[in-house]
């Protein structure tokens, strides 16, 4: 077949895309692109409005007329009836409106006057599958705000749940484990009359190499729970019941387990040194250095949380992470891309270096002040304010040698940087760091060096500038500061030799 | 008559430890109709300049109460927290806050596909819905599963989930047309 050159033009141009207009190809192209986009769009808003009776029914229960009915009326009048069947398909279907993602019905419930009647289902030992249903409503109730809580606790549910505690039914134990831990976390007050009630043995028995990962889960959430709050902080014989079983634990893999087990060590070492020398005395120090190096973020963060807490306390508990190894790790931490680790990597290596001359030697020893000089140049702003209380700390506790050692690490020169921030609280500490380290250079006998090098650096024009500074106690320390060590006329050329101690740049 | 010492059990009362504990406990004032103990001091405030102290009652397990200073008499108690308050160690700052919203829940529901969520947790993609910048910074809409979506700010989704910033992106991608060049193509077509 002879193909013309008009004839192959006009097939081409029947052919898919050759030869269109190159706008109106475009304009084919944005409105399919639309219309996909408006379809997806409809597929989304369509999903919201799904009937719940679609939801799959998971459990072996078979209503009479085939659906399950989610009106509240018919859940009251299946709730409140005395057939056993009736009450399972109410508090079932009451569970399920409950365990809606979006704004499940919590108000209309208890207002239903359901609670009381849920509560009663708990102690029906011949009908776990009532139980359970009862429980997980409840437990869903309870994880609302304070005044949800409250209404589930004033129908008795917290003795109903402590009981269930010893339910021959894993899944019914674990039901209560997870209600209990919303009571609790409700705050101290809940927390401690669950601690009367002596919730923690029969939460600690429980804890077995068989009992499954998911459920160990929940019951190490919930015992966190029971540490957490202060004012009060709980009871310390509760404290030692539960330390124990905490330290078992902390040496299993499961990353959610870890995580929580960790909270609730945070928890408890964040007080007195007395709750800290408890924490410590179990022997956990190492094993939470290490967990400050695993790679889930969930499981880092409250293990380096907790070892800042240990190293706020007593130069004893804060040796004890030193010799756990927690300075070859801090390092890390310090680089951590995520800012919030940076910061608390930085605010406990400000406490460590608020310890004695020993400890801030092996702070330099175990090369700490690389990545302390980076935070203070890159960080961001609430880590840089971690990292200032280090360098004022050092400056504090450490001997001339180690001022030395920090000046020429390149602190200096950071901190001056860091004078031009807002924060008066920041500019008040970073002078009262600059002041110990002239203190540091008189002892030298370096002091004239020290201001050449400050104002080479342009120290010495931002303190003058602060001298005009809004807040009183930054005006007058930096006037202080000028006048002690920078008024003597001009400062003569000082030749900077090569010599074995001094500032030396 | 035999003597005997009393073999009670000690109650809350100060019947007991007030012979042991005479010098640290508190003069009870003798113009009030009650006497109340104080056990120990909790802590410490200022309200409106003035110093408060958090006390712990003898007998009493709940009922702390908050006192001005100048009504207490109990140097010695308030000594001692005090200097509690100073081994606190010099240099030493306590935790402030939270950390940052990264701790634990207080409180969790739990959802019906619960089993489903354990699967699909990780493995379900995020997408972005929207993108705003009236907070200042570019923000996006990223929704989560079933109904829940969080603004999230750029700089973070494009390092956590950069294809599905692409996908955002490209979806919305449009051209303007430019006749001259148009016009230029198709002559070498």
């Amino acid at each position: 077949m002879p193909t013309t050159s008009i004839g192959g033009d006009e097939r081409i141009s029947k052919f898919k895309n050759k030869g269109k207009d190159l706008a109106k190809l475009r304009e084919k192209r944005i409105t399919e692109c639309v219309e996909l986009r408006k379809a997806q769009k409809e597929n989304f808003f369509k999903r919201r409005n799904i009937s719940l009776s679609s939801l799959p029914e998971d459990e072996a229960l078979s209503p009479e007329n085939g659906t399950v009915s989610f009106r509240i009326e018919d859940i009251i009048r299946d709730v409140n009836c005395d057939d056993r069947q009736a009450q399972t398909r109410g508090c079932q279907a009451a569970r399920k409106l409950l365990s809606k993602d979006h704004d499940p019905p919590m108000k209309k419930i208890v207002d239903a006057g359901l609670l009381s009647r849920f509560v009663s289902f708990l102690s029906l030992d011949d009908e776990p599958t009532l139980q359970f249903e009862a429980a997980w409503a409840l437990t869903n109730i309870a994880s609302g705000t304070s005044w949800h809580t409250q209404q589930v606790v004033n129908h008795g549910a917290i003795p109903a749940f402590i009981n269930l505690l010893t339910s021959p039914m894993l899944h019914i134990v674990e039901q209560a484990v997870w209600a209990l831990g919303n009571i609790a976390g409700d705050g101290a007050a809940y927390r401690d009359v669950l601690i009367e009630c002596n919730v923690i043995p029969a939460l600690l028995a429980h804890i077995s190499p068989d009992a499954p990962v998911g459920f160990l889960r929940n019951l190490t959430w919930t015992l966190s729970n029971l540490c957490r709050n202060k004012n009060p902080c709980p009871p310390m014989s509760a404290v030692n019941q539960m330390l124990p079983s905490l330290m078992q634990l902390l040496h299993l893999s499961d990353k959610d387990i870890l995580s929580d087990a960790c909270w609730a060590i945070s928890y408890l070492s964040d007080g007195s040194d007395d709750r800290i020398d408890v924490v410590v005395k179990t022997g956990i120090v190492p094993r939470l250095v290490e967990l400050m190096n695993n790679k889930e973020l969930c499981v880092m963060t409250p293990a380096l949380r907790s070892i800042g807490n240990i190293v706020s306390g007593s130069d004893l508990h804060t040796q004890m992470a030193i010799d756990a190894g927690v300075l070859s790790v801090l390092p890390n931490l310090l680089r951590h891309p995520k800012p919030t680790v940076q910061k608390e990597a930085a605010w406990a290596l400000s406490n460590i270096a608020a310890g004695p001359c020993k400890q801030i030697q092996q702070l330099i020893t175990c090369g700490l002040l690389p990545p302390l000089v980076e935070v203070l140049k890159n960080g961001d702003l609430k880590s840089q304010r971690e990292a200032v209380w280090a360098v004022t700390n050092f400056t504090s506790g450490g001997n001339v040698e180690q001022v030395v050692q920090l000046v020429k690490s390149g602190a200096l020169e950071a901190i001056i940087n860091l004078l031009k921030v807002k924060d008066a609280k920041i500019i008040l500490v970073i002078l009262e760091a600059v002041n110990n380290m002239f203190l540091a250079a008189e002892k030298l006998g370096e002091t004239e060096r020290l201001c050449l090098f400050v104002e080479q650096l342009g120290g010495l024009e931002q303190i003058e500038m602060l001298q005009n500074h809004a807040n009183e106690m930054v005006y007058q320390a930096a006037h202080n500061l000028i006048e002690k060590y920078f008024s003597d006329g001009d400062l003569e050329e000082v030749q900077v030799d090569a010599m074995q101690n001094g500032f030396v740049f | 008559m035999s003597m005997s010492l009393p073999t009670e059990p000690p109650t809350d009362g100060a019947a007991v430890t007030e012979t042991e504990k005479k010098a640290d406990e508190v003069v009870e004032e003798e113009e009030e109709e009650e006497e109340y103990v104080v056990e120990k001091v909790l802590n410490r405030r200022v309200v409106k300049g003035k110093v408060e102290y958090l006390l712990k009652w003898k007998g009493f397990s709940e009922d702390n109460t908050w006192e001005p200073e100048e009504n207490l008499d109990c140097p010695d108690l308030i000594a001692e927290y005090l200097q509690k308050q100073k081994s606190a160690h010099e240099g030493k700052r306590k935790a402030v806050g939270d950390a940052d919203g990264d701790e634990s829940k207080s409180k969790k529901k739990k959802d019906d596909n619960e089993k489903l969520r354990g699967f699909a947790r990780g493995l379900e993609p995020e997408r972005i819905i929207g993108a705003t910048d009236s907070t200042g910074e570019l923000m996006f809409l990223m929704k989560k599963h079933s109904d829940e979506a969080d603004l999230v700010p750029a700089k973070e989704a494009n390092v956590k989930c950069p294809q599905v910033v692409i996908s955002f992106y490209e979806e919305r991608l449009t051209w303007h047309s430019y006749p001259s060049e148009d016009e230029k193509k198709e002559e070498k077509n």
